[in-house]
């Protein structure tokens, strides 16, 4: 009737909702206090285990001191950087920008036979929707992998998300390529690999492979191949592979017209531009004439042919792990006229290091 | 209960593998502390072994939460106990009893460039070294930037060894101008004699006109330092616009930067940003960081009242001054001791001329006694001429003297306005 509700609900408490009301409080909070000391107990401890000292560089441990971290000592004198990389256990770091996941590309890269246990990847994603897609599609055939079978297990893995926005959302060919777009993403690409380059190189890396998300075919014994060369900076030929319209055969086609050797006339155009203005490779509106090594493939089966290069694409490239550590990035800005790969080239040429390609060592990209 | 354990264990032997970071949670806010963002403390080291208890006893004061510092070392081409002294320290800071001293990861990274160039203070700021010097020094930052910057950093902090007076709060006080890069005022003390203080780092600096077209005249590889002549740049430096009592959180953009005491976003590293072991647009080292970050668009800042103090070494110049001013010293009182004989020599010898004169006096007197009566004119005129006489000497004395000390004091300026107009070490 008209008599409020409150003090019927009280005269209905009894001592069993209470002390269950008790317990349940409690519990609550025991939770809220648990988790609290778990996170303060694994954030003191996740950045010792981040680079474990397990090889050489001959990382003496200290006394550890309760959870205090250790003084560790690593001796880069004792890196090595060899034409037989195995044979010296030395640590590749492979580094992939992703826009997009390809399960070819993972494939290829699961079937590199250089023992995995000297390979450290590390990824770096745009943080955006298909960024977001792509992620967790490598997430989970990271996890699967590094907790399948040790043999197929990575010595780490190394996933970032971009602090900065990809310029152009749509990763189609045509609107990728076209002229003006490229100053703007080839930038942004720089930026990616230098973020990626400058925060997963660390104290063990001998060799860092630079490998694009849509290489989806090289031999399975690409490191030691290129690595066999002893040269600061190697380049395979990016080719790609595709159906013939006419015969409907399988063919295949030049695809990275990034590296090159200099030419007297894109040095002239170079001396005419504005500092900050770039040449690009590839494009009708500005011919350079300068040598493509795209172009140098013979039909002879003299796989390791030796080109010197100018500028590079990084596709694949294997670089020694010096050269970066000299201070050899991936220039954002207009270097030289230059940029990102074809910039690190003129960059690692400025510190002292050159640049090779193999015009009849293939790898193949990915086609849409 | 056993198989949660399990799959607990196996979580965690993934974890130590995969490690996934979003890099837009480490951008370096102005209050880095409340955020818990972790820096990276770096510092390159040479032949540094007797200035470390200095620089530990920096690192005990600083006081952003040790924790969130890691701290990174490099050691190279050291033929001291520099290594040794460095991991003892280090340990003991660990261990200290004050559970707020130790800090976050440690990493002493060593790495021998073979040493083309002497660290002594001389060879190291005489201008025709500094080219391939400055190119070394950057390819031993990069070497120590590369090998442990982590995506958990924030931040970048460089600091030289050699920084003899710095507040503690430096860290925080760099760091709430919320900028790119930012670098304070470096000064160092001086005995009296040159002036008691003096601007020491003339790497930070504003681009000019003068310079830029400087630059365009030079060689591909060659390098502008600055503070030698012989190359007037013209460009407005830090170091020079200090005001004592000017307000300490005043801004100046800058286009090169000094490294004593850099405070950077690690997204600029992350960028690609380094100290350039090639020329870059005419620089190398700090300077073409700051010109390679402005190339990026970063904000590059320097503090012109906020200052540190780098310690003070003679230097080999100042060493033969100080030589010279003992040689003066002694010089002066041997002098001193001289003319203090001299003068003995001289008084007795008045003594003499007096009693000579007396005598003359006398004999004199006596002449004019005898001849008083009839020469009375002549006796005047003589009695004058050994008056003129006398005077000449007397001047003599004091001028001789004079003109000495004032060739003393004359010399002393000179190497005064020498110091002036070459006042400091063009580098860290």
């Amino acid at each position: 009737m008209a008599r409020p509700m409150g003090p019927v609900r009280l005269r209905r408490t009894n001592y069993v909702t209470l002390t269950i009301g008790a317990c349940l409080c409690l519990f609550i909070l025991y939770f809220l206090v648990q988790p609290g000391s778990n996170t303060s107990a694994s954030s003191s401890n996740s950045p010792n285990t981040n680079s474990p000292p397990i090889r050489k560089p001959a990382a003496s441990r200290s006394k550890l001191i309760g959870d205090r971290s250790p003084v560790r000592r690593f001796n880069l004198n004792n890196v090595t950087i060899t034409p037989d990389p195995i044979e010296n256990q030395e640590v590749v770091l492979i580094l992939t920008p992703m826009a997009r996941f390809y399960q070819e590309y993972w494939d290829n890269l699961l079937n590199l036979d250089y023992p995995h246990e000297l390979i450290s990847l590390g990824f770096i994603l745009p943080k955006n929707k298909e960024g977001n897609a792509a992620t967790a599609a490598l997430q989970a055939q990271v996890t699967k992998v590094q907790k399948g079978p040790l043999k197929n297990r990575f010595r780490s893995v190394v996933i970032e998300r971009q602090d900065f926005d990809s310029p152009i959302t749509s990763q189609d060919e045509g609107e990728r390529h076209k002229m003006e777009n490229q100053k703007v993403r080839r930038s942004s690409m720089s930026r990616a690999r230098n973020s990626l380059l400058f925060t997963t190189l660390g104290v063990e890396t001998s060799w860092v492979l630079w490998l694009d998300a849509d290489i989806v075919e090289t031999p399975p014994s690409l490191i030691q191949d290129l690595a066999a060369h002893d040269k600061p900076l190697i380049v395979p030929n990016c080719y790609q592979r595709y159906t013939d319209p006419e015969t409907g055969k399988l063919a295949e086609r030049p695809y990275d017209f990034n590296s090159w050797q200099d030419s007297p006339t894109a040095q002239e155009i170079a001396a005419k531009m504005d500092p900050d203005d770039i040449i690009l490779e590839g494009y009708r509106e500005m011919a350079t004439y300068r040598s493509l090594m795209a172009y140098m493939a013979d039909q002879g089966d003299e796989q390791h042919i030796e080109v010197p290069l100018d500028g590079v694409g990084g596709t694949a490239l294997l670089v020694k792990a010096d050269v970066h550590r000299d201070g050899a990035m991936f220039p954002p800005f207009p270097f030289y006229n230059l940029i990102e790969t074809e910039g690190f080239a003129k960059m690692a040429k400025r510190l002292g290091w050159a640049a090779t390609g193999l015009p009849n060592y293939k790898v193949y990209h990915y086609n849409e | 209960m056993f198989t949660f354990g399990l799959a607990g264990s196996t979580t965690a032997m993934l974890m130590d593998t995969v490690r996934y970071y979003d890099l837009s949670n480490v951008q370096g806010t102005a209050r880095g502390w409340e955020r818990e963002e972790r820096i990276l403390l770096c510092v390159p080291l040479r032949d540094a072994e007797p200035h470390l208890p200095m620089m530990f006893s920096h690192l005990r004061n600083l006081t952003y939460p040790h924790h969130l510092m890691d701290l990174a070392f490099l050691v190279s081409d050291s033929k001291d106990r520099t290594l040794e002294l460095l991991v003892e320290l280090l340990e003991a800071l660990q261990a200290h009893e004050d559970p707020k001293q130790p800090y976050g990861e440690i990493s002493i990274i060593e790495k021998d460039f073979g040493q083309k160039v002497n660290q002594d203070v001389e060879s190291r700021h005489g201008f025709a070294a500094q080219a391939s010097r400055r190119k070394l020094m950057a390819q031993a930052r990069n070497w120590l930037l590369s090998a442990t910057l982590r995506p958990y950093h924030s931040w970048v902090y460089w600091r030289d060894v050699d920084v003899e007076t710095a507040p503690f709060t430096i860290v925080e006080d760099l760091m709430r101008h919320n900028k790119d890069v930012i670098v304070p005022n470096v000064w160092r003390p001086l005995p009296d004699w040159l002036g008691g203080e003096q601007p020491y780092d003339l790497n930070s600096w504003q681009e000019s006109e003068t310079a830029l077209a400087l630059a365009d005249t030079l060689d591909e590889d060659a390098v502008i330092v600055e503070g030698y002549a012989e190359y007037a740049t013209w460009r407005p430096h830090l170091a020079y616009l200090r005001d004592p009592y000017g307000d300490p959180d005043m801004e100046m953009e800058i286009d090169g930067v000094g490294g004593v005491s850099i405070l950077a976003k690690a997204r600029v590293f992350r960028s690609g940003v380094h100290f350039p072991a090639f020329s870059f647009e005419k620089h190398a080292e700090t300077e073409g960081f700051g010109k390679m970050a402005k190339r990026m668009q970063f904000s590059v800042v320097g503090l012109p009242h906020y200052t540190i103090w780098h310690l003070y070494e003679p230097s080999v110049d100042d060493i033969k001054h100080m030589e010279e001013m003992e040689r003066e010293r002694l010089a002066k009182e041997a002098e001193e001791k001289e003319k203090a004989e001299k003068e003995k020599k001289i008084k007795e010898q008045f003594d003499d001329t007096n009693s000579q004169w007396e005598k003359d006096k006398s004999e004199l007197q006596n002449i004019a006694k005898q001849a008083s009566e009839g020469q009375k004119s002549e006796s005047k005129k003589k009695g004058k001429s050994k008056a003129e006489d006398g005077s000449p000497a007397d001047s003599r004395k004091e001028t001789i003297p004079n003109s000495k000390k004032g060739n003393a004091e004359d010399s002393a300026k000179a190497v005064d306005t020498k110091k002036k107009s070459n006042p400091a070490k063009a580098d860290s």
